[in-house]
């Protein structure tokens, strides 16, 4: 392995390779940052340009634009309330509370250093168990994606804000929302009217950013524009002390270890380990009442996790050429385009590259925290740009990136409509994340739900009697009962309520 | 603070401007080309292409469509003297991608790139268009090696211990498909032909089905051979046959279905297809330039790495040899 680890240091450590993952990084910042250009839309874009160069080249670059557009996500999600891809929900929930109260400076502090350590962390942990994690993985059939989803689910009665039933009515709306179009399975359409536009149902980014965004800048005009905020950048290196970071340590720790386990799993992803590293941080805490209202633990949470996610989600792409993503199956392409194709012989044919990716992956993370470090002096004067003009050009942005996804109007409306729907949500103090985790976990549920009845030929009892299956339901009827309980306990107190995420 | 916020407008107009070089950088790669292609070419199609094109490609990235797309779109940038552009438009078993190009301008910026499953759409009462209400441009490839895998410890060795199997145990043995796939048809066509039942699961897609394998969730895969042939080297998995009609070369040592006592037998077609009212020079233009990307010794070099066959046909022989299959997937559907 040693070997393998000088040959892919050589392979990558020259000039052009190191320039390659700079401007990987760079770029992927600005789509991640951009809200409504993901890392996605930057690496179909980038990915043509990679033909003409060598593997190694190529991957080079596709690391740094990974690493750049899942870490990029921060700064709108902390700066406006906006998160720029879904896998930044969480750092919304307390970055941007924190920039209200004027410490955008630590907000940034915080979510890069530990995007930088929760990165790394799952990097080592990729270049040291990715074949056995991988095998782990593939034990998750159906009823263990079933039984995963519906423990995940029950995080909405953390998400619910001051009301455990007005959580649980959103979290259904998600899920409702998520019926149209196709039907998982079978293709039958549903709830589609005979709109043939309403074929493939509403894809998540235009649902996303009409959710918290375009809702945001409505709720917004409502009130006499001001004029920005005076923001003045006087911190000193990340804005906390060495105290302050190591109270961090098992916070990072666990939603790093969050991260890289359900990045694992195809198809879950970046986008809920954010959340269920959000959720258990504030059921860990000794002061749960302080999240949602601008706790640095919040933001290190959400950010280790999502970084974390990326080492994760590599696993099974480089191990088994099985993608988890929509990010990792454009690296699928570009990797067989290069005739290396992921899966039992990449390790044996193609170590050289395998480890080059590892090392380039370091090195687009010192690149990352770099970057965003130089960065985040001018990030943060975005909030002293007026409103009336900062708002307009962002909501245009939202447009094209809804555009963007599928390269269809139809999603330009579909932003807008659900723009209008968060609104309507606000105005009644409805919260708005259960409504993203039912609208990405619903479909979840219902596929492998169907996909296990037909493995079992309509039988429901392996969904309990598979052991891994039975853990998961058990861990959701446990956390369940144990949120009732507290309910009950709490009922005369004016005790604290939940994260207000509804705002 | 005006001072200040010049700035931050300053760096938001960069940030905004580096974003739109970044989607144009790959169309300032092939300009050069370009005007070479159009000195060449005065005037005739009107200067057809003289913006990137974008292939639909109805199916998600990674895939084998996808990859033969993005391979085939390589060759062809240089062909053409533009910059040839994948847009994966995922959903609805590909009908939604397949709409888009409907929906698009007659112009030949947008062509689709798409596979047998199309066909299927339109038999199966999904929607009412197929690859006749597109004007074809040609097919550039075949794929031979339309395969059922099991796991490297299965006990069935070969198609006819499978189907032994089968026979005295119905419903037991699970084999994966895409419901209403190219897939699904080929288990039908199975089941049929020799009289027996399989529990037939849908998992996914193509890789969901190889972590279904990997993982012993399910018996059988059918898939293509190009995408798990390390598995197959490595010893992870083994192949019962492949339905293409005789031996391939570049997997002679395969049998086939036929061999084995199986009537039946499936190639998967890759075509491109134009709006209906695209003038007829463009569609020629295109089409001239995808025979030429087939006989490019490198595209078939690349393409053979994958399992695939690359054979050109014309739109029109595209047209007969598509129709020619849809009369037999029918015939399949309604028995």
């Amino acid at each position: 392995m040693l070997e393998l680890f000088v040959e892919g240091l050589s392979a990558v450590l020259n000039v052009k390779s190191i320039l390659l993952i700079l401007s990987g990084v760079a770029l992927g910042l600005i789509f991640g940052s951009i809200p409504g250009l993901t890392a996605t839309m930057g690496m179909a874009i980038v990915l043509p340009m990679t033909f003409g160069m060598s593997p190694m080249e190529g991957m080079a670059l596709l690391m740094g634009l990974y690493i750049g557009g899942i870490s990029g996500g921060m700064v709108p999600a902390i700066l406006l309330k906006l998160p720029g891809t879904p896998s930044s929900i969480a750092t919304t929930f307390d970055g941007y509370p924190m920039a209200q109260k004027g410490q955008a400076g630590q907000a940034f502090g915080y979510a890069i250093v530990f995007s930088f350590l929760g990165g790394l962390l799952s990097i080592v942990i990729l270049m040291l168990l990715a074949p056995p994690l991988a095998q782990v993985a593939l034990q998750f059939g159906p009823y263990e994606y079933f039984a995963v989803t519906v423990f995940a689910l029950t995080m909405i009665s953390s998400l619910a804000g001051d009301s455990l039933v007005k959580g649980m009515l959103s979290g259904l709306l998600g899920m409702t929302m998520a019926l149209v179009g196709s039907a998982p399975i079978d293709a039958f359409p549903r709830f589609t009217f005979g709109y043939d536009a309403l074929d493939a149902g509403f894809n998540l980014l235009p649902v996303l950013i009409g959710l918290f965004a375009v809702s945001e800048m409505i709720r917004v005009s409502e009130q006499k524009i001001g004029q920005g905020q005076s923001v003045r950048h006087t911190m000193k290196g990340f804005g906390f002390t060495l105290r302050d970071f190591f109270k961090q340590g098992r916070n990072w720790f666990r939603s790093s270890l969050f991260g890289t386990g359900i990045g694992i799993l195809p198809g879950i992803g970046a986008g809920t380990a954010n959340i269920i590293a959000y959720v258990t941080a504030k059921n860990k805490s000794k002061h749960p009442q302080e999240f949602g209202k601008g706790t640095p633990d919040g933001v290190v949470a959400s950010e280790s996790a999502n970084n974390a996610a990326v080492g994760g989600a590599l696993v099974p792409l480089i191990s088994l050429g099985i993608p988890g993503d929509t990010v990792t199956a454009l690296l699928l392409g570009g990797l067989m385009i290069h005739g290396l194709t992921p899966g039992p012989l990449l390790f044996e044919n193609n170590g050289d590259i395998v480890y080059g990716i590892f090392i380039a992956l370091i090195i687009a993370n010192f690149a990352m925290i770099a970057f965003l470090y130089w960065g985040m002096r001018w990030f943060t004067r975005v909030l002293s740009i007026p409103q009336y003009i900062l708002l307009p050009v962002i909501l245009v942005l939202c447009v094209v990136g809804a555009i963007g996804v599928n390269n269809r109007i139809f999603d330009a409306g579909a932003l807008l409509f659900f723009g209008l729907l968060g609104y309507i949500m606000i105005k009644f103090r409805f919260p708005i994340a259960p409504v993203i985790l039912g609208f990405i976990l619903g479909p979840l549920l219902e596929t492998n739900l169907r996909r296990g009845l037909m493995y079992s030929q309509g039988d429901f009892t392996p969904f309990f009697t598979e052991p891994i299956a039975a853990t998961f339901l058990a861990l959701a009827l446990i956390s369940v009962v144990v949120k009732v309980s507290n309910i009950f306990r709490n009922k005369n107190k004016s005790g604290p309520k939940g994260i207000n995420t509804g705002v | 603070m005006k001072a200040l916020l010049k700035r931050g407008m300053t760096t938001l107009t960069l940030l905004l401007m580096i974003a739109v070089f970044a989607g144009c950088a790959s169309e300032g790669t092939t300009q050069g080309a370009n005007e070479e292609n159009n000195s060449q070419s005065n005037g005739q199609v009107g200067d057809y292409p003289e913006k990137p094109i974008q292939v639909i490609v109805p199916a998600g990235a990674g895939g084998d469509t996808d990859a033969n797309a993005r391979l085939l779109g390589k060759y062809l940038e240089e062909e053409l003297g533009q910059s040839v552009v994948i847009s994966n438009v995922t959903g609805a078993g590909g009908t939604v991608g397949a709409r888009e190009v409907l929906d698009a301008d007659a112009d030949g910026y947008t062509v689709l790139f798409f596979h047998n499953s199309l066909l299927l759409n339109r038999i199966l009462g999904l929607v009412d268009f197929s690859y006749d209400s597109f004007k074809l441009a040609g097919i550039p490839v075949l794929d031979h090696g339309n395969t059922f895998v099991v796991s490297g410890d299965s006990p069935f060795e070969d198609l006819q211990d499978l189907i032994d199997y089968a026979r005295e145990h119905p419903g037991e043995v699970s084999i994966a498909t895409e419901v209403g796939g190219f897939t699904h048809l080929q288990l039908l066509a199975l089941e049929q032909d020799q009289d027996i039942e399989l529990n037939i699961v849908d998992v996914g897609g193509a890789s969901d089905k190889v972590a279904a394998l990997l993982g012993g969730h399910i018996d059988i895969i059918p898939t293509s051979l190009g995408l798990v042939k390390d598995y197959i080297e490595s010893g992870e998995m083994r192949t019962l046959g492949i339905m293409s009609r005789e031996r391939v070369d570049i997997m002679s040592d395969v049998p086939t279905f036929t061999e084995q006592g199986v009537n039946s037998s499936f190639e998967k077609f890759f075509f491109y297809g134009f709006h209906p009212d695209t003038p007829d020079e463009i569609v020629e233009t295109f089409s001239q330039a995808v025979e030429r990307v087939v006989q490019t010794e490198e595209y078939v070099a690349e393409a053979e790495e994958f399992l695939v066959t690359p054979t050109f046909m014309s739109p029109e022989k595209a047209f007969e040899y598509i129709q020619e299959t849809e009369d037999y997937y029918i015939e399949l559907s309604e028995e």
